[in-house]
C-alpha cells in the first residue's frame, strides 16, 4: 500500500495540469494590493480573499486527482500488471486515495504558509482593529482540505465503477454543489414557516440529506475572518462526521472496485 | 505437481448493447511445474481472456483456476508469479528503474536485494543505458522488453506471458527465446500464448491449441515434430543416362548434375534401392516433414 501511495506522489508531482493549478497561486501576490484598495477591514478582506483562493485551488485540485488518475490507471490499462501483484485491489486503491488525500493536505499547508505571509502584509499595511486570531485561521483551512479530500473520495467512487471520466468528474462537480446546498435545503424544509409540504417528503428529504455529504460542517471561514470562537465540541462533530463519512465512501469504492472485471 | 489448473472454464462477456460473446467454452487444461506450454490459437481464440483469468484481472462465468493449488481468487496465489500483459503500459512518468524498484517492493523482494536484481535483468534486455529515461519516450520494442525485465526482475517461479515477442525485432526474438529456455533450465514454469507457430517448436514442451474458446488439442511438441515426417528430398548426382533407372520416380529440379528428388516416406526404401543400381551419387537428404504450422492450420480449419 505504501507502494502506492509513494507512485500516486511521484506521478501528482510530475503531472503538467498539477504545474498548472500550482501556477495559479501565483494570485496570492495580487492580494495585498487588492485587500489594501479597500482601506477598511483590510485584514479581513486579505483573509477572505486567501481562503477563498485555497478553496478553489483545492478545489481544482481535488476534482482533477480524484477525477482522472485511477480513471486514467484504468483507461490506459496500466492496472493490468499492477492489479496481478499480490497486494489486494482495495490495498491499491486506498494506496493510490492516500497518496492524493496526503497531497492535497500538503498543497493545504503550502498555501495555508503562503496566505499568512499575505495576510501579514496586509496587517502591516492597515493594522486591524482586533488581533488575529491563527488557530480559527488554520482551522478553517484545514477542515476546508478535508471537505475536498471528502470529494476525491467520492471521485474514487464514481472511478470505480466508470468506463470513462465523465462520470468521476460530473459526479464529483456535483457532488460539490449537492454538498453545499444540503444543509440550506434541509433547514428550509424543517423551519417552521415552511408549510405545504407533506410529512413523508419531509421524511425522505431527512433521510437523503443524511445520505449525502454536507459540506456546511467543515465550513469555518466565517470563524476565521472575524474571530468567532467555536466550540471544542463543534471541531469534534465535525472531526468525526468527516473520518466516518470517508470510511464510508472508500469502502464502497473498494467493494465495487474489487468486483470489476479489467478488460 | 501442477503448476496452474484450468477447470472448466467458461467466460461470457456481456457487451453494452446486451449481446453475449462466448470467449471461453468449458476450457480445461494443466501446466505441469518446470514446463514450458505454449498456448496457440488464431486471434480472438480466447487466450487474453484465459489469460486474464489466471491472474485474477477477470472472473469466469462458471469453472476454476487454480496456480500451484491455491484458488486464483486470492492474491497470494500470484506471489510467485510474473505476468506480462499483451501490449502492456506502464506508467509513462516513471523511468524503468523507478518502475522496477515499485515491481520489486510489491512482491516483496528484501530490500538489499532490489538494486542488483534490477540491474541484473536491466542488463539482461538492454535497457540498461534507458534505466533513467521517462517511459513515455520509449519505443514499442522498448515497452516490450519493460514488460519481460517487470516479469523477470523478482524471480517468480511461474511465468505467464501473453505474446511475448510481439513489437520484438529479430534479435529481441532470440533474446526472449532463450531467456524463456533458460528459464526451463532453472526448473521454471512457463506459460505463453502466441501465433507463431515457430516460437512454439523452439522453445515448448508441450502445446494447447485454442479454438473459438476450445481447446481443440494439447499435444507434446517433440512427438508432433517426430510423428510428421512426410518424406524426403534427396539430390543425386549422376550421368542423364542412369535415370532411367529411376523412372517411376520423376525428377522435381535439375541444376547441372545435379537432380532432385521428392520421396515420400513410403518409397524411400524402393527408391534408395534404386538409386544404388543406378550408381549415382547421393548428395543431399534432407527430411520433409508436416511443421507445427500445417498441423496447427488442419486444426483450426
Ligand atoms: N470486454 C469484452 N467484451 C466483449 N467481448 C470480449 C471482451 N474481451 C474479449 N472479448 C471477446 O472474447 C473473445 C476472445 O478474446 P481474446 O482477447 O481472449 O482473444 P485472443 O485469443 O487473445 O486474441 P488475439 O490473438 O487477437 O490476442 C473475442 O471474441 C473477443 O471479441
Ligand atoms: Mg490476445
Amino acid at each position: 500500500m505504501l507502494n502506492h501511495f509513494e507512485i500516486t506522489f511521484k506521478s501528482i508531482i510530475r503531472d503538467r495540469i498539477f504545474h498548472g493549478i500550482i501556477f495559479s497561486a501565483l494570485i496570492f501576490l495580487l492580494i495585498p494590493s487588492v485587500a489594501t484598495l479597500s482601506m477598511r477591514q483590510a485584514t479581513e478582506l486579505s483573509m477572505t480573499l486567501s481562503l477563498s483562493l485555497i478553496s478553489f485551488i483545492l478545489l481544482l485540485l481535488s476534482l482533477f486527482l480524484g477525477g482522472t488518475h485511477l480513471w486514467r490507471d484504468i483507461e490506459r490499462r496500466y492496472t493490468y500488471p499492477v492489479l496481478s501483484w499480490p497486494s489486494s485491489r482495495s490495498a491499491y486503491l486506498v494506496g493510490k486515495f492516500s497518496g492524493i488525500a496526503a497531497f492535497i493536505f500538503l498543497v493545504a499547508l503550502l498555501l495555508g504558509g503562503v496566505a499568512v505571509l499575505t495576510v501579514l502584509i496586509t496587517a502591516g499595511i492597515y493594522p486591524p482593529e482586533r488581533p488575529i486570531v491563527w488557530n480559527l485561521f488554520f482551522l478553517s483551512i484545514f477542515f476546508d482540505a478535508c471537505k475536498y479530500i471528502l470529494i476525491v473520495a467520492f471521485a474514487f467512487l464514481f472511478s470505480s465503477v466508470a468506463t470513462s471520466f465523465f462520470l468521476p468528474v460530473f459526479g464529483s462537480i456535483c457532488i460539490y454543489f449537492v454538498g453545499n446546498a444540503s444543509q440550506q435545503v434541509h433547514d428550509y424544509i424543517n423551519a417552521p414557516a415552511t408549510i405545504g409540504i407533506s410529512s413523508i417528503t419531509k421524511n425522505m428529504a431527512t433521510f437523503v440529506y443524511y445520505i449525502l455529504p454536507n459540506f456546511s460542517a467543515f465550513d469555518f471561514k466565517i470563524n476565521a475572518v472575524y474571530r468567532v470562537p467555536i466550540q471544542v465540541s463543534g471541531v469534534l462533530m465535525t472531526g468525526v462526521y468527516f473520518v466516518v463519512y470517508l470510511c464510508m465512501v472508500i469502502s464502497v469504492a473498494t467493494l465495487l472496485f474489487e468486483k470489476r472485471e479489467m478488460n | 505437481m501442477k503448476a496452474l489448473e484450468i477447470h472448466n472454464l467458461v467466460k461470457i462477456f456481456k457487451t453494452k448493447k446486451g449481446q453475449s460473446v462466448h470467449a471461453l467454452n468449458d476450457l480445461s487444461f494443466d501446466v505441469m511445474q518446470g514446463e514450458v506450454f505454449g498456448f496457440l490459437g488464431p486471434n480472438g481464440a480466447g487466450k487474453s481472456t484465459t489469460i486474464k483469468t489466471l491472474v485474477g484481472l477477470i472472473t469466469p462465468s462458471s469453472g476454476n483456476a487454480l496456480i500451484n493449488g491455491v484458488p486464483v481468487s486470492t492474491g497470494t496465489a500470484r506471489l510467485k508469479v510474473g505476468y506480462l500483459p499483451e501490449n502492456p503500459a506502464f506508467y509513462d512518468y516513471l523511468t524503468p528503474e523507478e518502475y522496477l524498484t515499485y515491481v520489486a517492493r510489491s512482491f516483496l523482494v528484501p530490500v538489499a536485494e532490489v538494486p542488483r536484481c534490477i540491474e541484473q535483468t536491466l542488463k539482461l534486455l538492454e535497457l540498461w543505458d534507458a534505466r533513467k529515461r521517462q517511459m513515455r519516450s520509449f519505443s514499442k520494442g522498448m515497452v516490450q522488453r519493460v514488460g519481460l525485465a517487470q516479469v523477470l526482475v523478482h524471480d517468480p517461479d511461474i511465468y505467464i506471458l501473453d505474446e511475448p515477442m510481439s513489437g520484438l525485432d529479430p534479435l529481441g526474438r532470440s533474446l526472449v527465446k532463450n531467456i524463456i529456455l533458460e528459464l526451463k533450465n532453472r526448473g521454471k514454469t512457463v506459460f505463453f500464448s502466441t501465433h507463431i507457430t515457430d516460437d512454439v517448436e523452439k522453445v515448448c514442451d508441450r502445446v494447447g491449441i485454442i479454438v473459438k474458446g476450445s481447446l481443440v488439442a494439447v499435444n507434446n511438441v517433440e512427438n508432433l515434430l517426430k510423428g510428421g515426417v512426410e518424406g524426403y528430398l534427396v539430390s543425386l548426382q549422376s550421368a542423364d543416362s542412369t535415370l532411367q533407372n529411376l523412372a517411376p520416380f520423376s525428377v522435381l529440379r535439375q541444376s547441372g548434375t545435379i537432380f532432385e528428388y521428392y520421396i515420400p516416406k513410403d518409397g524411400f526404401n524402393r527408391f534408395m534401392e534404386l538409386v544404388i543400381r543406378s550408381g549415382s551419387e547421393v548428395v543431399l537428404v534432407e527430411t520433409r516433414r508436416k511443421n507445427l504450422e500445417d498441423y496447427f492450420l488442419s486444426l483450426v480449419k
